[in-house]
């Protein structure tokens, strides 16, 4: 088995036991992203040096004695929002194309501490906004199991880069399904913890009421090791629990569901879904009640508007969140003679398209007149699916759903027309409006695509999520690495 | 049949709060005079991904503002973001309070220059950042004709509350003596330094004119005022203004005006013209806000006494007149010297008019405040004891009092530094100062012995010279007895 | 409630975002079409939400202390134009 086929916990094992050095893993990783980058397009920026001189004093600490952590010796990469010192972090966006902050987000300190190793940052929508890396000003990402199709997006980089080996755990962030659509078109794990579970701090944000942390793995360990890292408590985020977190990993441990209640939404059924997900939906279903599961009907009535809150929420937010890229502190700024002109031109040339939609659409259900139409009626929308959540919650302990309504789109397929493009976080936009946890899992493969299901799970039910998670696992397999004829 | 107009002000207060830290980072609020951009983190400069975290000081001080100015403090509140464009805003929006601000209502009463008492209603008093500021190198440091603007984002950051009364105040005297009242309260409570030259109090006026007619000036804003002069200037000139338009028949437009304090005028601001959409909408990075009730008890424990609590109970208890009481209740740490002195058994009176003339003479002098002034209320009351027991002229007692101030020394060193003892100068200790006075006069003493004194003014003369001599410790009788033994 | 030029003009100046001609009908076309989406809302009874206020989490009081931050030099050093220790605007006049 190559290097770069190994999970996470095996590389850290490997590394602690002495039998391999974390040079020699960071380069065979390297080479494994030279190989496939011309293909994949996955990496905004790769971090050789850096990570070469990360592996060189890491091997001296552990030739020391110490042992920096949990994932020492582990490449990792991160989705291009994710700020990180003195390395540019673009959002794929011309807007930050040159942009090096002047600190790290807390979710990067705490991979640092924890011994990782970043070598690369991964490509994206422009700051998040779309579901197949095609609104990255730079380049868009291939599918790893078919290059003519999307990966997914937003963290469409980390998905790829994740299922095709240049690292065993890379991170995202999932505003309306961000790290699961991908994962789901990837054929890999890609998880959304519980709203105020992961820091935000330091990511730059797309829906700060939406926007989530999570990590891609190819191994349910890998994933709750990863979770383990990141899930922790940060004074710099109001929005982050200060609680305590469970031990994730203590669900690898489960063999069986007895006594536990697994829900199908009901409205979820009169939706038009590619008969593979289905398929792999039935799969699933089979695999939980031989574990011992009970399935009930749970139901959401009004998860049908989730897609309209989403469209106002989601931009409203935007909108502000965006407003400070203006030409003045950093990244772009056009020449001009006046600060009004310094506004328009910097933002004209600075954001794409897609972007530039969405701000407007923002801007317009804030504005005078049509907050209480659009906006606060959203919300008060919301308000009334986190109850249904809760609900259903009382009658199931965790929600088996599609991930996507298809399987990876070819490229080109959706991008003129937006309000289809919008219609893949069907499924995933839900548990974002509700602050809940949920996991994209590979279900399957059909005609060499994976194909991804989801469960969603209540408020700080992770462990709900990933005792069920770990029966699949067992009964269906875990991901297989992509990237494998390329 | 002549017009008349009755004038409506409502007053915007922003008071910055006295907190070390920023708002919502842990940055120095300490800006004046300090390095541009030096007092900045990725919060208050607007990095991209950064995040806010409340001050808890700064919801306490709000608080204990709302508590005095009996306002309904909001259990669970949240903040908004209101969303405008300007280089000095960070972040392109301000985060302060919308719809559910700390504190809700509340009225503030005083006295005006004539002494009838006035009452205005607050309307509410909300938590927000203030904005960094901008520095216009034109010719004559105006945003007019300055080629390009610096930007300093160390003020950016800095807690302030924004205190909004309703248009009760009739005229710019009662604007004035409103904006005095609230500058009080919050030196008084340690909120602020309340100090308007140097921009941690600033006031924003709404003023208009409802005419005799039935008609309604339009409402007009203005800003730039940084004197309690000038706030009473501008809105006297503003009076006269929109007066004399609204007399001859003409609009007020609705706008917002600069105060300029050179000119002594107000004119309408460049560039501000377009209507404001600030699309608020709460700030997503906060969740809502909670005062505990017990946080809230514990605030209302260890609210200091207020200023205008302090003035009735210094007029009832100690029998101060108003204008005294007033003057005392000016800052806190003048009453507690006051109470200090009579705590230590000080005569109420007499220890009230000393501070007023002797302490805050001294503390004008050295330009310092009570908390470093040297002598402690106790030892100012154990002078004041000696001349209270008639063992101290007043002269003699403030010439200790000099000393004791100027070397930092208790009574007894003071009294021997000076040369005075306790108790009265008299027998033989008199008779040679007389003695020493009479022979250094000799022309005088001729003059009364020879009758050449029929209304006594020589005597009243030499009487004067033992008196200053005994730095006025001689009883007046004796010496006067003495002299009339002395002369015959 | 239908969306025209001016509309979408007056909202790309509230973001201070400039369209070109060529940009504005396609924006109109495109807000007609979310905002035909969002109507679907006005079915959904919310008259039984009072406060959108989620009390679940409240935000923490932190203390008031003052930390240095190390970078500030970094983060000057990103500016696109400054003066010294200052950020650089062009001049700033009415606005149309
Ligand atoms: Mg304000
Ligand atoms: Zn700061």
């Amino acid at each position: 088995m190559e290097l770069f086929e190994c999970s996470a916990a095996d590389l850290a094992r490997a590394v602690r036991e002495g039998a391999h050095s974390v040079a020699e893993i960071v380069e065979v990783h390297l080479g494994r992203m030279d190989r496939l980058e011309p293909v994949l397009s996955a990496i905004v920026t790769p971090l050789k040096d850096e990570a070469r001189a990360r592996a060189a004093a890491l091997d001296i600490a552990l030739a020391r004695g110490e042992n920096p952590g949990p994932l020492t010796g582990v490449p990792v990469i991160v989705k291009d929002n994710f700020c990180t010192r003195r390395i540019r972090t673009t959002c794929s966006s011309r807007m930050l194309e040159n942009w090096i902050p002047p600190y790290d987000a807390t979710v990067v300190s705490y991979l640092e501490r924890a011994g990782a190793v970043l070598i690369g940052k991964a490509n994206m929508d422009e700051f998040a906004m779309g579901s197949s890396t095609e609104h990255s000003a730079f380049f868009t990402t291939s599918n790893p199991w078919d290059p003519s199709r999307v990966p997914g997006g937003s963290s469409g980089g980390s998905a790829a880069s994740c299922a095709a080996g240049y690292a065993p755990l890379t991170f995202g962030s999932d505003t309306g399904g961000s790290i699961r659509q991908p994962a789901a078109f990837c054929g890999i794990y890609g998880f959304k913890p519980t709203y105020g579970m992961v820091s935000r701090y330091g990511v730059v944000p797309f829906a700060s009421s939406l926007d989530q942390i999570g990590p891609f793995a190819r191994t349910l360990e890998d994933l709750l090791l990863a979770m383990e890292v990141i899930a922790e408590a940060d004074e710099k985020d109001a929005t982050c629990s200060r609680a305590l977190r469970p031990d994730f990993r203590k669900a690898l441990d489960v063999t069986d569901l007895k006594g536990k209640r697994v829900g199908l939404v009901r409205e979820f059924e009169g939706y038009d879904i590619d008969g593979p997900i289905v398929d792999a939906l039935a799969r699933a279903r089979a695999a939980l009640l031989d574990a011992g599961a009970t399935v009930v009907d749970v139901s959401l009535p009004t998860v049908s508007h989730g897609l309209a809150c989403y469209y106002i929420i989601a931009p409203a937010e935007a909108s502000s969140n965006l407003a400070r890229f203006d030409g003045v502190r950093y990244g772009l700024s056009a020449e001009a003679d006046s600060l009004i002109d310094l506004y328009h031109r910097t933002r004209k040339a600075g954001f794409g398209p897609e972007v530039k939609r969405r701000l407007l659409t923002g801007t317009y259900v804030l504005s005078s007149g049509y907050y209480d139409a659009y906006y606060n009626k959203a919300l008060k929308v919301v308000a009334i699916l986190r109850d249904e959540f809760a609900r259903a919650f009382g009658e199931a302990d965790v929600i088996l759903a599609p991930t996507t309504p298809t399987l990876p789109f070819r490229k080109g397929e959706n991008i003129g027309d937006p309000i289809k493009m919008y219609m893949s976080d069907l499924f995933t936009l839900p548990a974002n409006m509700a602050g809940l946890p949920a996991l994209s899992l590979n279900g399957g493969y059909s005609d060499g695509l994976p194909v991804g299901i989801q469960l969603i799970g209540p408020r700080w039910g992770e462990m709900e999520i990933f005792s069920a998670a770990a029966v699949l696992e067992k009964a269906l397999g875990a991901p297989r690495l992509a990237g494998g004829d390329l | 049949m002549a017009l008349t107009f009755q004038t409506v002000i409502g007053l915007e207060i922003h008071v910055q709060l006295a907190t070390k830290s920023k708002l919502f980072c842990a940055c120095s609020t300490d800006y004046i005079g300090a390095r541009p951009n030096s007092n900045v983190c990725p919060v208050c400069l607007g990095q991209p991904g950064s995040l806010p975290v409340v001050n808890g000081r700064a919801v306490e001080l709000a608080v204990m503002v709302g508590l005095a100015l009996g306002s309904t403090v909001q259990q669970a509140t949240r903040f908004h973001r209101k969303n405008y464009f300007y280089p000095d805003l960070s972040k392109d929006y301000q985060i302060s309070q919308y719809d559910l601000p700390i504190c809700a209502g509340g009225r503030l009463s005083f006295r005006d220059d004539d002494g009838v008492e006035v009452s205005v209603a607050i309307t509410r008093a909300h938590l927000e950042e203030d904005a960094g500021k901008l520095v216009h190198p034109s010719a004559d440091g105006r945003l007019a004709g300055a080629r390009y603007s610096l930007v300093d984002y160390n003020r950016s950051g800095v807690p302030l509350l924004e205190i909004v009364s309703e248009p009760d105040i009739t005229s710019p005297a009662h604007a004035r003596r409103y904006t005095e009242e609230i500058r009080r309260l919050v030196r008084c409570l340690g909120v602020s330094d309340g100090d308007m030259e140097s921009g941690s109090l600033r006031v924003d006026a709404n003023i208009s004119q409802k005419v005799s007619d039935g008609r309604w000036g339009s409402r007009v804003e203005i800003k730039n005022m940084n004197s309690l002069r000038s706030l009473e200037r501008a809105l006297e000139y503003e009076v006269k203004r929109q007066r004399k338009v609204l007399g001859e028949g003409g609009e007020i437009r609705q706008e917002t005006r600069h105060w300029d304090d050179g000119e002594g005028k107000t004119r309408p601001m460049r560039g501000k013209e377009e209507a404001h959409d600030y699309r608020y909408f709460p700030d997503p990075d906060l969740p809502p806000l909670i005062v505990e009730s017990d946080r809230l008890k514990g605030i209302a424990a260890v609210m200091p006494e207020l200023p205008w609590q302090a003035e009735s109970r210094l007029v009832s208890a100690y029998g101060l007149s108003d204008d005294d009481a007033k003057i005392f209740a000016e800052s806190a740490d003048t009453v507690a010297y006051l109470d200090g002195c009579i705590r230590a058994g000080a005569d109420p009176k007499r220890a009230a008019n000393w501070i007023r003339t002797e302490v805050l003479r001294v503390l004008n002098e050295q330009k310092i405040d009570l908390a470093t002034f040297t002598l402690e209320a106790s030892d100012l009351a154990s002078l004041l004891a000696l001349v209270d027991g008639g063992k101290l002229s007043t002269t003699a007692a403030k010439d200790v009092f000099d000393v004791m101030v100027r070397d930092g020394v208790a009574l007894e060193p003071a009294m021997t530094a000076s040369g005075v003892t306790a108790g009265l100068v008299e027998g033989s200790q008199l008779e040679d100062i007389a003695d020493k006075i009479l022979a250094e006069n000799e022309e005088a003493v001729e003059a009364v012995r020879s009758g050449r004194d029929p209304k006594g003014k020589k005597v009243k003369f030499l009487q004067g010279l033992i008196m200053r001599e005994t730095r006025g410790q001689a009883d007046v009788a004796q010496v006067e007895d003495l002299l009339r033994r002395r002369l015959i | 409630m239908a969306v025209g030029e001016k509309e979408v003009r007056h909202v790309a100046q509230l973001a201070r975002l400039e369209v070109d001609d060529g940009e504005v009908a396609a924006l109109v076309e495109h807000f007609n079409t979310i905002l035909g989406h969002f109507e679907r809302l006005k079915e959904v009874d919310t008259s039984s939400v009072a406060d959108v206020l989620d009390n679940a989490v409240v935000t923490p009081w932190r203390d008031d202390e003052v930390r240095i931050w190390e970078n500030r030099d970094e983060a000057l050093a990103q500016a696109p134009d400054r003066d010294g220790d200052y950020f650089r605007v062009p001049q700033i006049l009415e606005e149309a």
